[in-house]
């Protein structure tokens, strides 16, 4: 069998997966840094905490939530990253977002598939904020 | 200027872990690609997914709904999937796809993969059983 014609669909698919990553990755974390530099995290993690307790994380971490549920999970990555959260609430947010996320993208291909992307949206939303409630508790917990 | 300086630097690091997880992944995944690796499955029946509907799933779990698509796409109209059928794929997928690379990228910046994987295996057996059994979406 001939290994390198694989290996090279392999090589030239993650090269631009992660040229489509860079391009996403370059934007948010600058963008990040600047807000940052404004001082206006400390607003926006004020304002964000009431909703953001429900989950155990601190009011900041909206900002990963958003970028993940709409843009997606690299971008969601980019802003967390100079957020520097602990290991515990990277976690609650990455189950969250690994179950929903990049909705702009993906939702047109279930759609594709011809079953009812509506109501898959409806669920992954909701189940994606459960998991964040319950993981938070179990984490308590234990 | 300090701050785009140190942003480009994050980042750039940032991309370098990412690539070097994604790279073998993609790699792997195309040696993966032909063989008949589903075969030795047994069939999911029990969540009502049969054994063609496990091409779509598997292909899903592990390489994700954004670069799985045209295999999922595909593979749902060949085999003839049903419409029943095609909704509980799909709602597993929805919860638990890309599980490698979801999980790794969080990894690197600090997330605890185990809890991640197991979570999100749990959340998608149990919602696609009951989703089964429930008869929730019938038409």
């Amino acid at each position: 069998m001939d290994f390198s014609q694989p290996f090279k669909r392999g090589l030239l698919n993650g090269l631009s997966i992660t040229y489509t990553m860079v391009k996403v990755i370059v934007p948010c974390y600058v963008a990040m840094e600047v807000i940052k530099s404004l001082g206006l995290i400390e607003a926006i993690s004020r304002i964000c905490r009431p909703a953001m307790g429900i989950f155990g994380l601190p009011g900041e971490a909206a900002l990963g939530l958003i970028a993940g549920y709409t843009i997606n999970l690299y971008a969601a990555i980019a802003v967390l990253t100079p957020l520097h959260l602990s290991g515990k609430d990277i976690t609650i947010l990455a189950l969250m977002l690994g179950i929903c996320h990049s909705l702009t993208v993906e939702t047109p291909v279930t759609r594709k598939t011809g079953v009812n992307a509506w109501s898959l949206l409806a669920v992954r939303i909701l189940l994606s904020l459960f998991s964040g409630v319950v993981l938070n508790l179990l984490w308590k917990l234990f | 200027m300090e701050i785009i300086l140190n942003a480009l630097k994050g980042s750039f690091s940032l991309t370098i872990k990412l690539l070097i997880i994604i790279l073998p992944l993609t790699i792997s995944y195309e040696f993966l690609k032909d063989r008949t690796f589903f075969s030795g499955t047994k069939p999911f029946r029990f969540m009502g997914i049969t054994r063609p509907g496990l091409v779509p799933l598997v292909t899903g779990v592990i390489i994700g709904l954004t670069y799985g698509a045209g295999v999922i796409i595909h593979s749902i109209r060949a085999y003839n999937i049903g419409q029943r059928e095609a909704f509980l794929i799909l709602l597993f997928l929805s919860v638990c796809h890309a599980i490698f690379e979801d999980t790794l990228i969080f990894v690197v910046i600090g997330a605890d993969g185990l809890v991640l994987v197991i979570a999100r295996l749990i959340l998608a057996f149990a919602l696609t059983y009951l989703a089964y059994r429930a008869r929730l979406f019938d038409k």
